[in-house]
């Protein structure tokens, strides 16, 4: 396959022509909105009477509240209640910590991340008003008022005397045990250790190498900032009005905290301006909802962007320290792998996340032996949650790195190294044992050499003045789902109106990559009618069915093949329906684009909207089916990609000059924002790669909590990304299809990193590589990093 | 205070606040949210309007700057509900994701066609240069601008 210039060039493995819809390229359903500026967000939403509320944050990094003087904020005009610790919801009975110990009835807590009643691994350490601060921008009080600009201005009349404890901000001092205690049971907040096969002796001539690497903090950074609307209903119910990623578990911790039932709290999922995790617990939701029933009136939250920055979530800082065993020829004999993982001020996710991290390079490698050890502790820093990638972009970015400094000590090509330790189809993932599926990394490997030209450029002559250029690549793996160690299914519900328009109602939560598009896709594909005629409902508590959420990459492969569940269940209930008009065996009848015919005398049809309207009046028939998909296996799902650096070594400024993204999709549904998923991944990894960073300073504030200085990629620093599709198939996902959306982060930033040390010929491995890292590099300057050979 | 100003082609009189940003005016008093606030000290480039001509931050512009200039915004670009060529472009293009960014992005894009209706790849790229998108990695963006442009 040639190496095409042409801008954007996409070329699947087979462009399928053997579908009506699925496979080629639609627009996100409501683009035609979004471009008029008429898209609702939840900040534009408007509910008649409401009020707003601003938060006050802790201005420390750990401390207890000594007290709360409200009286100027309260006595300020407009304002409707100033709520804290003092006023916050209390417990009916004693609390049990998770250290066992009982506590006071007087604080309520609760973990974000517990999306289901009775979930392992979440720790309860939250509290919606806490009465120590443990953060910078924790949470201290809540003023509603009846504008925003009143609201903001009472917070600043709140005064808080505070009484500082030690602080300890970074993971290492946590480690050791720096600082005071954050939480009752000690910093360290779990450990955990995972084995895949058993220990051997290694021969003689094997090779160990150890390299260390670390991920830096990160801000999601997507462009709606976080945003909630709680309104109150007389009759005691709250609906919650947010764009979030998993509804019903909004509900159950909200409902939970609020001790109420869950009928009566009603969570809708809004049209979201992005996520990429940073909105997947609920954080302003609780909250928002506790005011609402407090004040007795629709609530709305806005977090600023600074605000969105520092007291939300955060991607975690992750060291690894990553040990293999290599065989002369490259063969992996045993890997070993120490991570240390920094939770922030409250465990939320961090625990399953820690986990998540000690399950992706068995996806990607066949290695006998595997040993994972991770600490994850506690610091008083901004809270960790997942962002896309879950773990997968943290702990791949240390192998990848690894991997092409053990190719170097080997004397092999990167390519070589990688090549002689992917999996294959059908292996069996080391860590959970199940089969990894249509795995076709190597073909992503191979297709991607070609089209990169990597042997040519990797072979290309070093140069030697001011400008560098590199070529570096980056294998990944990643999952399609919850299927093993969490129960994994979805419900849609698909009704047929009389004029032949279907009604797709689902659990689904569109982040804004096209979900719902693709859902009317499939959809549209099972039932043989244009997409044009089926409506997409979201996600809401109420009125729709069960679904977990959009995350751990499930959204297309369990949910997409629930869609196309429910469409073929309707369209056989339509040919039943058909049959009994025509007085013909259903067998004898076809379908095509709305219709259905007899074969062999196709003058003889009927619309879909002549069935449905004489199956209700005639047959006491509705259309309406229910259709449960379970997920029943989770294979990989893969990326190789490719980048080309220029470092400008006078500036320590790189910039991408190329890039080469190989997928593994299985059946690309929506081709069009498959490629545009994974051009946005690329633009996340070169920031995690090159300059995106959260920083605390000594004093525990987040120094760059503003777009001025926390860098992301902009238009004339991305390079044009080039994406390749293998579409082989094979697996459980609707048409073959699998994951894309978070495994476009996974290679990206090992692949830059990468080309940099290609470049330079270096051994930088502590992201982000800013040019203040890069210029020491150069010029032999030693940094902190810690290189352990 | 009364001031009066021209909005998407229309005569307008309206009383504000002294401490408003022209922002503030279109969502809260207006009703018109295609705007979005993404960092309010314009970096992200969200809020993009076009003043005279020009794309400018409105969470960075006073609203009584506006006072006898014309501004437009991404509600006033399709006309009689047709679009616009830049907003079918990026419908085509893919270039809409999660649409936070797309009106501010299109108002650049139309500033920079109303300027220059021809520009190459890299006066598109520097024109939406203070315009950051986090979902499309701006490929399809450029494109549809491009093909907008008639290239």
């Amino acid at each position: 396959m040639e190496f095409h210039k042409e801008r954007g060039a996409i070329m699947a493995n087979q462009i399928s022509d053997q579908f009506q819809y699925v496979g080629k390229s639609f627009p996100v359903q409501d683009a035609w909105l979004k471009v008029q500026g008429e898209a609702t967000y939840t900040g534009d939403m408007v509910i008649p009477g409401m009020h707003f509320a601003k938060l006050l944050f802790s201005p420390i990094p750990h401390g207890r509240i000594v007290s709360i003087d409200t009286i100027k904020a309260e006595a300020l005009p407009g304002v409707i209640g100033v709520f804290s610790h003092l006023n916050a919801p209390i417990s009916a009975q004693p609390h049990r910590h998770t250290d066992g110990a009982v506590g006071a009835c007087s604080q309520l807590t609760f973990n974000r991340y517990r999306t289901i009643p009775q979930q392992e691994l979440c720790p309860e350490d939250e509290s919606l008003f806490p009465e120590t601060v443990r953060y910078v921008g924790d949470r201290v009080a809540a003023v509603v008022a009846v504008t925003m600009a009143i609201a903001a201005e009472a917070v600043k009349l709140i005064q808080v005397e505070y009484e500082p404890l030690p602080a300890v901000l970074d993971p290492r001092d946590s480690l050791a045990g720096l600082g005071a205690a954050i939480h009752p049971g000690g910093n360290l907040l779990h450990e955990y250790h995972l084995e895949a096969g058993k220990p051997e002796v290694m021969p003689e001539d094997s090779i160990t190498l150890s390299s260390w690497s670390r991920a830096p903090k990160m801000h999601h950074a997507a462009m709606e900032t976080h945003v909630c609307l709680a309104d109150y209903h007389p009759s005691g119910k709250i609906t919650i009005y947010t764009p979030c990623q998993g509804a019903f578990g909004v509900r159950t911790i909200v409902a939970d905290l609020l001790q109420m039932p869950y009928r009566l709290i009603r969570v809708v999922k809004t049209t979201m301006g992005g996520s990429f995790g940073g909105k997947q617990e609920p954080i302003l939701e609780p909250v928002a909802a506790f005011l609402a029933r407090a004040t007795r009136r629709p609530v709305q939250m806005i977090f600023d962007r600074p605000e969105t920055m520092v007291s939300t979530m955060c991607k975690p800082v992750t060291e690894s320290t990553i040990t293999t065993t290599a065989a002369p020829d490259g063969r992996l004999l045993d890997c070993r792998v120490d991570d240390l993982f920094d939770a922030g001020a409250y465990a939320t996710s961090s625990v399953d996340h820690a986990h998540a991290m000690s399950k992706k390079i068995l996806r990607l490698y066949q290695i006998p032996y595997y040993g994972h050890r991770s600490r994850t502790v506690y610091t008083n820093t901004p809270i960790s949650g997942g962002m896309r990638g879950w773990g997968a972009p943290e702990i791949i970015t240390a192998m990848e790195i690894h991997m092409d400094r053990l190719a170097k000590k080997l004397a092999l090509d990167p390519a070589a190294l990688r090549a002689k330790n992917l999996v294959c189809p059908g292996d069996l993932d080391g860590v959970t044992g199940m089969t990894l599926g249509n795995a076709r990394i190597r073909d992503c490997l191979e297709k991607g050499m070609i089209s990169f030209q990597w042997t040519k450029r990797r072979a290309r002559t070093q140069d030697e003045g001011r400008f560098r250029r590199g070529v570096g690549l980056a294998c990944a793996a990643h999952k399609n789902g919850m299927y093993k160690g969490f129960p994994e299914y979805s419900t849609m519900i698909l009704k047929m109106n009389e004029d032949g328009s279907v009604i797709l109602n689902t659990g689904q939560h569109d982040v804004g990559c096209g979900t719902l598009q693709a859902m009317k896709l499939i959809a549209a594909e099972g039932l043989d009618l244009d997409p044009e005629m089926i409506d997409v409902l979201e996600a809401d508590t109420e009125t729709g069915p069960y679904d977990f959420g959009c995350y751990a990459s499930r959204a297309t492969y369990i949910g997409g093949a629930c869609a196309l569940g429910a469409g073929q269940k309707m369209r056989q209930i339509l040919l039943q329906a058909a049959g009994k008009i025509f007085m013909v065996p259903s067998q004898h009848l076809a379908t095509d684009r709305g219709t259905i015919f007899i074969k062999g005398a196709p003058e003889r049809r009927l619309s879909y909207r002549e069935v449905a309207t004489k199956a209700a009046m005639e047959f006491n028939m509705e259309l309406i089916v229910t259709h449960t998909h379970y997920g029943t296996s989770n294979p990989g799902v893969y990326a190789a990609h490719f980048a080309e650096v220029e470092v400008d070594t006078c500036t320590g400024l790189v910039r991408v000059v190329d890039y080469l993204a190989v997928h593994d999709v299985g059946q690309a549904i929506n081709r069009m924002m498959v490629e545009g998923q994974i051009q946005g991944g690329v633009q996340m990894g070169i920031g995690m790669a090159l300059c995106e960073e959260l920083k605390i300073g000594a004093d525990g504030r987040t120094i760059n909590n503003s777009f001025r200085k926390y860098d992301v990629i902009n238009a004339p620093d991305m390079p044009e990304v080039k994406v390749l599709l293998v579409e082989e198939g094979g697996d459980d996902g609707p048409f073959g299809a699998k994951s894309v959306g978070e495994i476009a982060l996974v290679p990206v930033a090992a692949a830059v990193v990468n080309a940099v040390n290609h470049a330079l010929g270096s051994d930088l491995s502590d992201l982000p590589l800013t040019p203040q890292k890069i210029i020491r590099s150069i010029y032999g300057v030693k940094s902190s990093e810690t290189g352990v050979e | 205070m009364l001031i009066s100003f021209i909005l998407n082609g229309q005569e307008t009189c309206l009383e504000i606040e002294p401490d408003w940003r022209l922002i503030d005016l279109l969502r809260d008093k207006l009703g018109l949210t295609g705007s979005k606030e993404g960092c309010g000290e314009g970096e992200c480039g969200a809020c993009t309007v076009i003043m005279d001509g020009k794309a400018v931050h409105s969470c960075l512009v006073l609203a009584l700057q506006i006072r006898g200039r014309e501004i437009i915004t991404i509600e006033g670009l399709a006309k009689n509900g047709e679009l616009d060529q830049i907003q079918s472009a990026f419908i085509k293009n893919g270039a809409v994701q999660c649409g936070y960014c797309t009106p501010g992005m299109i108002m650049s894009a139309k500033a920079l066609l109303m300027q220059n209706p021809h520009p190459t790849n890299e006066q598109i790229r520097i024109a939406i240069a203070g315009n950051i998108c986090r979902c499309t990695g701006y490929s399809k963006i450029i494109a549809a601008i491009g093909e907008a442009a008639g290239n």
